[in-house]
């Protein structure tokens, strides 16, 4: 087994079977791999959006599969993260050239007065994983710092995290904040720490609590997918 | 219940007369039927701790804390004052970042009392931690609270009053604990003031401070004086609060400025570094027993700079993980195995310790709850752990208060105290009168020995069922979670506060309001 991986060669594959040999690469978590794999599609002329949504993002699906069933555990599920992000690195400016559609873009940090950030880097690593462009502003912001990151790279959803219960009100006065500037429906506001529930997003004006990574990436796929579909003359209407 | 109210009449009736000393039925029944309410005072182990390390490994470990603080040091979040003293006691500061010289905190630390002890404002609950003992405290920190009648929700003040109230009223629960829940319907900045005083008010038993900020802390040792007298307070140790350890190897300004508080005032701190291992320390045992060696000293050490002599606690919270979704796991054993190296870390270090309780990741008071607890309560006991917080009342990780499982744990408890007596080798103990009264055959329910003993012999748990199958179905056929859910609003119903002096009630609350009134609402 070992020397017959030693003499794989991805040049040596088909299209569908490069592919599928990189779902598994993406699994296994071998970035190295994903670099070649993705060069290679690239230069047999596909898409960037085609390797991104077919090879990249369909890995990734299956990696979500297994993790949420048990059978991948979180360390194994970083590594494949990572090596989406390898991929994601070259197709990242091609997507940008091409004006292909983007999966979106999310600012995250921990809330004023808070340094817990293990969690909510756990989302971002995730978030990256499925294909989203992350901008981590990391601990301890203040609003200010949340409306300078929002202001400079126009992100579609803000995350905020907490662990302590001294600290999670704060992520009202930054929906708050929002609200008063006339920002907040033109973000997808989710939230997610340990002290949370669905209700307390609900009450403090978010648009969704997220209990895990997991959950973090298929709600912002979800509303990222509601708000496409929802044309520019209702949104101007509503 | 009615054979016992006649029984009550013809006594009431014969009132007045002469009557044998052993009372008869009514005198009875008002003793059997209080059992257990007597308090207990906290434990003087008899039993020698279980130790899980040798010499060679104790010396390995104590190395590579050292490595740890020389080589990667720990980081001082937003805190020059802190960054300067222990520049000035010796530290390598760059940036935010301390280095240690090896040795220098374990001297440092050598000024650190052995045990001490914490007043109640009943001196009857004083406790000593330290030593041989050991202190029980309930569940400290969820924002949660459940109840069999009401299910999961955001907790209140008035849970954390009646949480205050039931340790008060449980006899082997010898601390009124901290944060038994998190009151998220009042205001973050003066939650802390209501807090404190439901500790001083419905119980009279030693209690913690607030951290999350300086100030609250210093409003504590304010109220404290009030109740205590402010020279008492700055000669004795009436507070002990909890400094959590951002691990790994970060200490915040937060922890850090409500620590320089209490031990300016010469109040207690409980060290520990928060592990969850797997993402806040290495997986193995010994990785986080190095990691929280070297984090526990930095903290311990700053307690000792501010005020040489002050009474601190090194704290070990370390648990497991599910390397599947990142859940903390409780009751497995490699933490056991941390709990059991760190005590034997700490009395080498010369500081009473801080571990274990009834931990669990069980959303209900069931059997993973039940079998969970029991794996971190009897460590906790055999280890030789000084101050037990979470001893009661903790579900789901701890982001849950439950009064069922408190009085489920509670009970628990009582039984740790009679373990840790060890096996009663006196003459009574031995009860060799007893063998030889009865001889082969017979039975022992009627001999001397028996009849002298029969009523301390065992442990009478109040939750556990152990009637025939009938009883129990005739009953309700209830679980342990609809017992402990009638036990503790039976408790409720049966409870009377503490004495407390009027006009020191007037003043404690004159305190209140007045912080109250001087800063609005905020929610950081």
């Amino acid at each position: 087994m070992a020397d017959e991986d030693e003499d794989l060669d991805l040049n040596s594959l088909s299209d569908d079977e490069l592919v599928e040999q990189m779902w598994d690469d993406l699994y296994d978590g071998l970035a190295d791999e994903i670099t070649q794999g993705t060069h290679i599609l690239l230069e047999r002329g596909w898409q960037p959006y085609d390797v991104l949504t077919k090879a990249l993002v369909e890995g990734m699906r299956i990696v979500g599969v297994d993790f949420r069933d048990g059978i991948l555990f979180v360390p194994e599920v970083l590594l494949a993260a990572n090596s989406m992000k390898a991929g994601m690195a070259i197709l990242r400016p091609l997507l940008a050239e091409t004006g292909a559609p983007k999966m979106g873009k999310m600012v995250i940090g921990t809330v004023k007065g808070d340094i817990h950030d293990i969690g909510k880097n756990l989302v971002a690593m995730m978030m990256e994983g499925a294909g989203f462009e992350v901008i981590n502003i990391g601990i301890n912001n203040p609003v200010e710092s949340y409306l300078e990151a929002i202001e400079e790279h126009q992100p579609d959803i803000v995350g905020m995290s907490a662990l302590l219960t001294t600290t999670m009100p704060y992520m009202k006065v930054v929906i708050d904040t929002l609200k008063e500037k006339g920002m907040r429906d033109d973000y997808i506001v989710m939230v997610g720490g340990a002290p949370l529930n669905e209700e307390f997003g609900r009450e403090i004006g978010a648009d969704a609590y997220c209990r895990d990574a997991a959950v973090a990436v298929e709600t912002a796929k979800e509303l990222i997918a509601r708000r496409h579909n929802k044309g520019p003359s209702l949104e101007a209407a509503g | 219940m009615e054979d016992g109210s006649e029984g009550k009449q013809t006594m009431e009736a014969r009132g007045g007369g002469r009557r044998r000393s052993g009372g008869g039925a009514e005198a009875r029944r008002q003793k059997r039927r209080s059992g257990g309410a007597q308090q207990y005072k906290f434990i003087t182990r008899r039993l020698a701790p279980f130790e899980v390390l040798s010499e060679e490994g104790l010396s390995l470990i104590e190395e590579n804390a050292e490595t740890i603080l020389e080589e990667v040091g720990v980081n001082i979040v937003e805190d020059e004052e802190t960054l300067a003293l222990f520049k000035e006691a010796g530290a390598d500061v760059k940036g935010e970042r301390v280095r240690f010289p090896r040795g220098l905190l374990r001297s440092l630390i050598a000024t650190a009392p052995t045990e001490f002890v914490q007043h109640a404002r009943n001196p009857e609950r004083s406790v000593t931690i330290g030593g041989p003992n050991l202190v029980f405290a309930p569940v400290y920190g969820p924002p949660f609270y459940r109840s069999l009648d009401e299910g999961r929700r955001y907790a209140t003040i008035e849970d954390f009053r009646n949480l205050v109230k039931l340790t008060y009223q449980s006899p082997a629960l010898h601390h009124s604990g901290g944060t038994v829940c998190e009151p998220v319907d009042l205001p973050v900045n003066k939650r802390h003031l209501d807090m404190v005083f439901s500790h001083i008010k419905y119980s009279d038993k030693p209690f913690m401070g607030s951290v999350t900020h300086p100030e609250r802390a210093a409003d504590t040792v304010e109220m404290a004086k009030v109740l205590f007298g402010e020279s008492f307070v700055d000669e004795n140790c009436v507070l002990i609060s909890l400094i959590n350890v951002n691990s790994p190897l970060t200490y915040d300004s937060t922890m850090l400025g409500a620590l320089k508080t209490y031990a300016r005032a010469g109040q207690a701190c409980i060290v520990a570094p928060f592990i969850l291992a797997g993402a806040m320390a290495p997986v193995t045992p010994a990785g986080v027993l190095a990691q929280t060696l070297a984090e526990g000293m930095v903290g311990i050490a700053l307690t000792q700079i501010l005020r040489p002599g002050a009474p601190v606690v090194f704290g070990s919270f370390a648990s497991s993980m599910s390397m599947q979704s990142g859940a903390p796991t409780f009751g497995t054993p490699e933490p056991a195995l941390v709990l059991y190296g760190f005590t034997q870390l700490a009395r080498r270090l010369g500081v009473p310790c801080r571990s274990g309780g009834s931990l669990c990741g069980s959303k209900l008071p069931d059997a993973q709850a039940a079998s969970e607890s029991a794996q971190t309560l009897l460590p906790s006991l055999l280890g030789g752990v000084n101050f037990v917080l979470h001893a009661a009342g903790w579900l789901e990780g701890g982001l849950v208060s439950s009064p069922e499982k408190l009085v489920m744990d509670a009970d628990q408890l009582g039984m740790m105290q009679t373990m840790s007596q060890g096996i009663d080798l006196s003459a009574n103990g031995q009860a060799l009168d007893a063998i030889r009264e009865v001889g082969p055959g017979s039975h022992f329910l009627g001999c001397q020995h028996t009849q002298a003993n029969f009523e301390t012999a065992f442990y009478r748990s109040a939750m556990a069922d152990n009637n025939s199958f009938e009883q129990w179905e005739a009953e309700g056929g209830k679980d342990t979670y609809q017992r402990a859910s009638e036990r503790w609003k039976q408790m409720l119903t049966e409870y009377e506060a503490p004495a407390l002096d009027s006009s020191l009630e007037e003043a404690l609350t004159e305190f209140m309001v007045k912080r109250k009134q001087a800063m609005p609402d905020a929610f950081t």
